[in-house]
């Protein structure tokens, strides 16, 4: 028999009963009423049933869903007495939503307070590489979603590295493994062009892990762009909201990360060929200019032939006073300027020896040659050339060039004719 | 694992380039020499993503990480 104090009593108690009833050993399981919150930290709800109530009491940093009135929970935690009042409440370490319902009406709640917070702003959602190096997969490797994802990844193209991050995608441990797996990817951000979070569908229960508050924090804060893909079109996750992109299904996400290979060869060849195709246009444009500048050339050079023929005719007209026929050396050179003009466009190369032929030519023309055929040229003292009996009296000096050298002689006679006898 | 910022050949950055320069080459009226010396990079960079795009594989390789705490030293392994 023990007299025990009140306080004292209290103690007791509270330490007798969470020894065998604490949140290892049991849940209570009811529908939550009165929920309110004091101070922004003290959170006081009733559960209760059909036929009883209890008081609960926790902290609000430990419940990690938001909870409502009506919604059916269980809670895990220790009864005790508290001192002041002498009432009993149930001391929660955590809850658990039960049942569809429960589960909607938080996932309602979490999607109004993550979007008001902004986390789902496309503002801040970030476009993701079109030709990744290595992507970060976080999945389950025994799930289906593991191989669909690959399979389709494998067929559309080949090349990338992907680094998976294997994790549970439902149950105790997701959450946990998840956000572990952000943490490690952002440690080495620099090395990722883009993470897959993805899993294939289930119910809610299934998915609470992708609609859980940290999971979608750790996608938000992710350094590098996060794609999530989860299970089957009509699925919905705070996830895929938070997502940078939202992929409908795991083969989705494998459409979305990487391109075809056939797309980007098309695209590539079709660039190579676009770039021939102008360069060869500006290359035939300066071909066209080549032309042209050939055409005047071939006129100057046709101009250039015909000052030379001028010249010989003008050189005929003193040759027939010297008796010299310069007929068939004239024909000579038209001939050889129509060779000229016609090649000009093809035979650029073959100018210069042309013009060394011309030049041979009128060499040949030269008086110098003339003289070494056997005629002389007549100087008078001062040194021009007589081409007129006129112009010398009898008896005066007067020089005779011919080939080898010259004479000096003096005019006997003079019969005055200006012509000889060709 | 090299970091993808070093000078590995990254095919997204050399996928933009070919489309820059291709871009430069729908002007009206280019410069011959200047296009074919973009030209010549062009199909540098075309036979390389060519030859990227012949690559069979894809590499898979799962990070050995227990991922409910993250701690300092993790390795990255490779697997079949």
């Amino acid at each position: 028999m023990h007299i025990f104090q009140v306080s004292e009593f209290i103690l007791y108690f509270n330490d007798a009963v969470r020894s065998f009833m604490n949140e290892q050993q049991m849940a209570i399981e009811g529908e939550v009423a009165e929920y309110k919150v004091s101070q922004q930290r003290f959170v006081w709800f009733k559960i209760k049933d059909a036929d009883g109530v209890l008081d609960c009491f926790a902290m609000l940093f430990s419940l990690k869903q938001p909870i409502e009135d009506g919604m059916k929970v269980r809670v895990y935690g220790y009864p005790k007495i508290f001192h002041r009042s002498g009432k009993l409440s149930i001391n929660i370490a955590r809850v658990e939503l039960v049942g569809e319902g429960a589960l909607k009406r938080a996932f309602e709640l979490m999607k109004k307070k993550l979007s008001d917070e902004g986390l789902f702003s496309t503002e801040r959602k970030r476009p993701i590489p079109r030709i990744p190096e290595r992507i970060a997969l976080i999945t389950s490797p025994e799930a289906a979603a593991y191989t669909d994802f690959l399979r389709i990844l494998n067929n559309r193209w080949s090349g990338v590295e992907i680094h998976l991050a294997p994790v549970a995608v439902q149950g105790r441990d997701a959450v946990a493994n998840i956000v572990g797996a952000f943490r490690y990817i952002n440690k080495h951000a620099t090395q990722y062009d883009v993470v897959v979070l993805t899993r294939g569908g289930g119910s809610m229960e299934d998915l609470a892990a992708f609609n859980d508050e940290a999971v979608a924090r750790a996608i938000f804060s992710s350094a590098v762009p996060v794609v999530v893909g989860v299970g089957h079109e009509r699925d919905e996750t705070i996830a895929d909201y938070v997502a940078d992109v939202r992929a409908s299904t795991p083969t989705n996400a494998a459409e979305r990360v990487v391109p075809d290979r056939r797309d980007v060869r098309f695209a590539v060849t079709s660039r190579v060929q676009i770039m021939e195709h102008v360069l060869t246009r500006a290359m035939e444009r300066r071909a066209a200019r080549l032309h042209q500048s050939l055409g005047r050339l071939s006129e100057h050079v046709g101009g250039v032939v015909r000052r030379v023929r001028s010249g010989i005719e003008s050189f005929q007209r003193s040759g027939i006073r010297f008796g010299i026929a310069v007929q068939e050396k004239n024909t000579a050179v038209s001939v050889m300027a129509n060779h000229m003009t016609l090649g000009m466009g093809h035979h650029l190369g073959r100018r210069q020896e042309r013009f060394v032929a011309l030049q041979r030519l009128l060499a040949s023309l030269d008086p110098k040659a003339v003289l070494r055929r056997g005629y002389a040229m007549v100087r008078d003292t001062g040194g021009r050339v007589v081409k007129d009996p006129d112009t010398v009296d009898v008896g005066a000096q007067i020089t005779i060039q011919l080939a080898g050298g010259s004479l000096g002689a003096r005019v006997i006679s003079s019969s005055g004719q200006t012509s000889l006898p060709l | 694992m090299p970091p993808k910022t070093d000078k590995k050949f990254h095919f997204d950055q050399a996928f933009t380039e070919l489309e820059q320069i291709t871009e430069w080459f729908e002007k009206e009226d280019i410069d011959l020499e200047e296009g074919l010396t973009k030209f010549e990079r062009g199909l540098e960079i075309a036979r390389k993503l060519k030859e990227r795009l012949g690559e069979v594989e894809n590499r898979v390789e799962t990070i050995k990480q227990k991922f409910a705490d993250v701690v300092e030293d993790d390795s990255v392994e490779e697997t079949v």
